[in-house]
């Protein structure tokens, strides 16, 4: 029951308002920095040939950038990932793509879920 | 995903690389959210549930973590504006941050968009393109091979909006069951983004793309070091250009070669 008692404390808590003016701000200044970015993107796609070596080039930064994003999550990641070693997050990801690489097309779901299972078991016995 | 993709009709094998898949548009709008059903959708809740559960163990109220899933939709961008919150930079810095961590739309739409059928590229894509995120561009990539170029919008847009709108009860759930759940459990879901990002990786089978994102994870490091607000930009744009340049002076070169 311990859980539903922490969920009913959560609850009593959980509607007051608490942000004051400024980090309200700062979300309507980032959620327009990031909308600008996608409509830069379409902006941009009226533009570009699918064929192009422009539209190669894009998308070869883009692939890059989204290596770069992951690589950072998995390696240099803040706040409670952090707490786990290094070595067991790379053991974690090589069995999940070993999982994905046995039948690429039909194996994203459980290799998913081993990734995460496997996850939660090294937070039990730490 | 459970992807059911069309038998290959032997017919019109030669006459069209892409063979019909939907009847109409509604047909491939609501394609698209029974295939976001599947591993984005599931994804992209279990994301919000993390940043959610972060909001509240960080000291946020439900309203403007809600907010920030709603508005702004891209992850690594709502948990940089989170942490540069705490550490009490101003909206300014926080807004440029953001950005950067968002220019990876502007690429992702850049290339996603161009495959979309000629009448449908005006100006309503500027309002759809809000619910364009890394899992319904990973799978739009890969599912708009397959697809007649005029239903390859609905498709998104049934995709995207689904993945939007689940944004919001995730956020919720998260941050409604913060320090109800046993620690490895929250342990668990946040590190279902970064598996989903690498798992989607094996997907890609273009060479040229596949150095870019090797190129991308060796030189992100060295980014890292230098400056770590501006890394992402900066390694994709290095590693890119770098796989672009190899693509085109050797691997192209030596495919076609090799056909010759």
């Amino acid at each position: 029951m311990t859980i539903l008692d922490s969920l009913y404390q959560n609850l009593d808590t959980a509607f007051a308002f608490k942000q004051g003016w400024e980090a309200w701000l700062a979300l309507i200044a980032a959620s327009l920095g990031t909308y600008i970015c996608r409509a830069i993107g379409v902006k941009l796609s009226g533009q570009v040939n699918q064929d192009s070596e422009f539209f190669r080039w894009l998308s070869a930064v883009t692939y890059a950038m989204v290596a770069a994003l992951t690589i950072r999550l998995i390696f240099l990641p803040i706040g409670l990932l952090s707490t786990v070693p290094l070595y067991l997050r790379v053991l974690v990801c090589l069995l999940a793509l070993g999982v994905m690489i046995s039948n690429p097309s039909r194996r994203l779901v459980p290799a998913l879920l081993i990734g995460t299972l496997m996850m939660v078991t090294i937070g039990v016995i730490r | 995903m459970s992807i059911s993709h069309p038998s290959p009709d032997p017919s019109s094998d030669n006459l069209e690389r892409v063979s019909p898949r939907f009847q109409d548009r509604q047909d491939a709008f609501w394609s698209g959210v029974r295939d976001g059903r599947g591993a984005p959708a599931m994804v992209l809740f279990a994301g919000m549930v993390g940043f959610g559960a972060m909001g509240r163990t960080n000291g946020f109220d439900l309203w403007f973590t809600t907010a920030t899933s709603f508005l702004m939709f891209a992850l690594p961008g709502q948990i940089v504006m989170l942490e540069m919150i705490l550490l009490g930079a101003s909206s300014v810095t926080i807004a440029l941050a953001t950005s950067l961590t968002a220019t990876r739309f502007v690429t992702m739409t850049a290339t996603l968009f161009p495959m979309l059928h000629e009448r449908d590229r005006n100006k309503v894509l500027y309002a759809k393109v809000h619910v364009l995120a890394m899992t319904a561009w990973a799978v739009s990539l890969k599912e708009f091979q397959t697809i007649e170029p005029k239903h390859r919008l609905s498709y998104f847009s049934g995709l995207g909006v689904l993945c939007w709108l689940i944004s919001v009860p995730g956020t919720i759930v998260g941050f409604l069951i913060a320090g109800s759940v046993p620690m490895p459990i929250t342990l668990g879901l946040i590190f279902i983004n970064p598996l989903f990002f690498l798992l989607t990786f094996t997907e890609i089978k273009i060479s040229g793309y596949r150095l870019a994102i090797l190129l991308g994870c060796i030189v992100v490091p060295i980014f890292y070091l230098i400056d770590r607000d501006t890394s992402l930009l900066t390694a994709g744009l290095v590693g890119g250009t770098l796989a672009y340049w190899i693509d085109r002076k050797w691997i192209r070169r030596y495919d076609q070669k090799r056909s010759a």
